[in-house]
């Protein structure tokens, strides 16, 4: 009974400690986007538009294995 | 016209069942189990459940929970009792014919046994649920609005937009010119019916998830691998005779590599729909979480009514930081249907390019 216990929070920590684990890699990801996004804006203020959708683009291509990530830890939360 | 009766009483069969007030025993006197109720409140039923409502007090002071819902039909099918239709679970478990579990599946015979492997004959469920009804609802009206917006610009195309028409004839454009045309080229007029059925339906979807008394389909991960499904089918349908040659024989790569490129090429098609699967999903289902999370702060503070003060106290909070995500979630809901059509555009635009010349990726 101890022992499940213990187990269960583990798995509640282990969970939490995920979630936030990709959620760092989201942020180190999507920053970097950024920054070279404005940098790039910066130089070439004409291209905005393409720029602005290619960052949107890119910023979702990197949530998918962050949220790949999320889900797994969801599921070992609640299952 | 009687197409439009036919639609009508449709829609009158569905909502004519009964509204339920059932109690439900077994949650009083436990904790607020703040888990439970967002899975519950993310997850696809067999009822519209609108509210939640006191009935009572147990023996121990605790109170007891009953659930106002409308009851949704069941549809079954099994080779024992052929093709059944009743008004609500509960007509189906008082028909005798069928077990029901805590989900509200049905089973013949076996509903009481947990393993997984002995479900007994097989029951074939083609139930609405929340979500169906929802998506249908959903479909009519976008069916309304575009089907009169088509008329008036097919009665007279010169005149100036409208109402409704001011609204999505930018939306139009911009999903036209801005995601398809540069995808797609000169192969734009034939996708575009399906790249705006696409984007509204997904766009429709997340805003109605967000009102209240409305079940968000998008957050519902069969949804979007049957979305992403279809995006699978176009691709590789449409796939020229460069795409597959990408896929099993890239040029330009030695070859004692092709087996290695072709093993990662034919996994790079199923991971390309399942990444706009969970996208979508996750981005829908953790929106919601979060919302939800913040307002449940109010009941797991005040602990299901024993520490009233602390819930009125962390209430500002769990009203205002809601607000302010139900903006952001707002445009995500824009968001994440531009993204999935932009994807789903560029994914069909790189199986329809021709390579007139040989080059290296």
């Amino acid at each position: 009974m101890m022992l499940l216990e213990i187990g269960g929070i583990i798995g509640g920590l282990g969970a939490a400690v995920g979630a936030g684990l990709a959620a760092i890699g989201a942020g180190v990801g999507i920053g970097r986007i950024g920054a070279s996004g404005v940098e790039s804006i910066a130089r070439q203020p004409e291209a905005i538009n393409d720029l602005r959708g290619n960052m949107i683009l890119m910023a979702a291509l990197i949530e998918g294995p962050v949220f790949l990530a999320e889900v797994i830890c969801l599921l070992a939360l609640f299952l | 016209m009687s197409l439009k009766r036919l639609l009508i009483v449709s829609i009158l069969a569905i909502f004519c069942t009964q509204f339920a007030f059932a109690s439900n025993p077994e949650e009083g006197g436990k904790e607020f189990n703040v888990g439970q109720h967002l899975m519950h409140h993310v997850l696809d039923s067999y009822d519209w459940e609108l509210t939640e409502y006191k009935t009572g007090e147990d023996s121990a002071g605790n109170p007891i929970y009953g659930h106002l819902a409308i009851h949704l039909p069941r549809i079954l099918y099994s080779s024992e009792h052929g093709l059944e239709f009743y008004s609500s679970t509960d007509a189906m478990r008082a028909s005798g014919k069928y077990e029901v579990d805590s989900h509200g599946h049905a089973h013949i015979g076996h509903a009481g046994s947990e393993s997984d492997h002995d479900h007994g004959p097989a029951v074939y469920d083609f139930s609405l649920t929340k979500t169906v009804v929802q998506m249908i609802l959903i479909s009519l009206l976008m069916l309304w609005i575009f089907g009169s917006m088509a008329k008036r610009y097919k009665k007279d195309p010169n005149r100036a937009p409208k109402g409704a028409q001011s609204l999505f004839e930018p939306i139009v454009i911009f999903v036209k010119d801005d995601i398809v045309a540069p995808n797609l080229k000169e192969r734009t007029d034939g996708f575009l019916p399906y790249m705006l059925t696409l984007f509204f339906f997904i766009w429709f979807s997340n805003v109605f998830g967000l009102m209240p008394f409305n079940s968000n389909i998008m957050g519902n991960i069969t949804v979007t691998t049957a979305l992403a499904l279809l995006t699978f089918i176009l691709t590789n349908v449409n796939g020229t005779k460069d795409y597959w040659k990408h896929v099993f024989a890239m040029p330009g790569v030695p070859g004692w590599l092709w087996p290695l490129i072709t093993v990662l090429e034919i996994l790079g098609l199923f991971i390309k729909p399942f990444a706009l699967t969970l996208r979508l999903f996750a981005n829908i289902v953790g929106g919601h979480f979060m919302i939800l999370s913040l307002v449940a702060l109010i009941f797991i503070l005040g602990q299901n009514g024993q520490l009233a003060w602390a819930g009125i106290a962390a209430s500002p909070i769990a009203i205002l930081f809601p607000a302010i995500l139900m903006l952001l979630e707002f445009l995500v809901a824009g968001l994440q249907a531009y993204i999935f059509t932009l994807l789903t555009a560029v994914f069909i635009g790189m199986a329809l390019e021709s390579h007139d010349h040989e080059h290296a990726h």
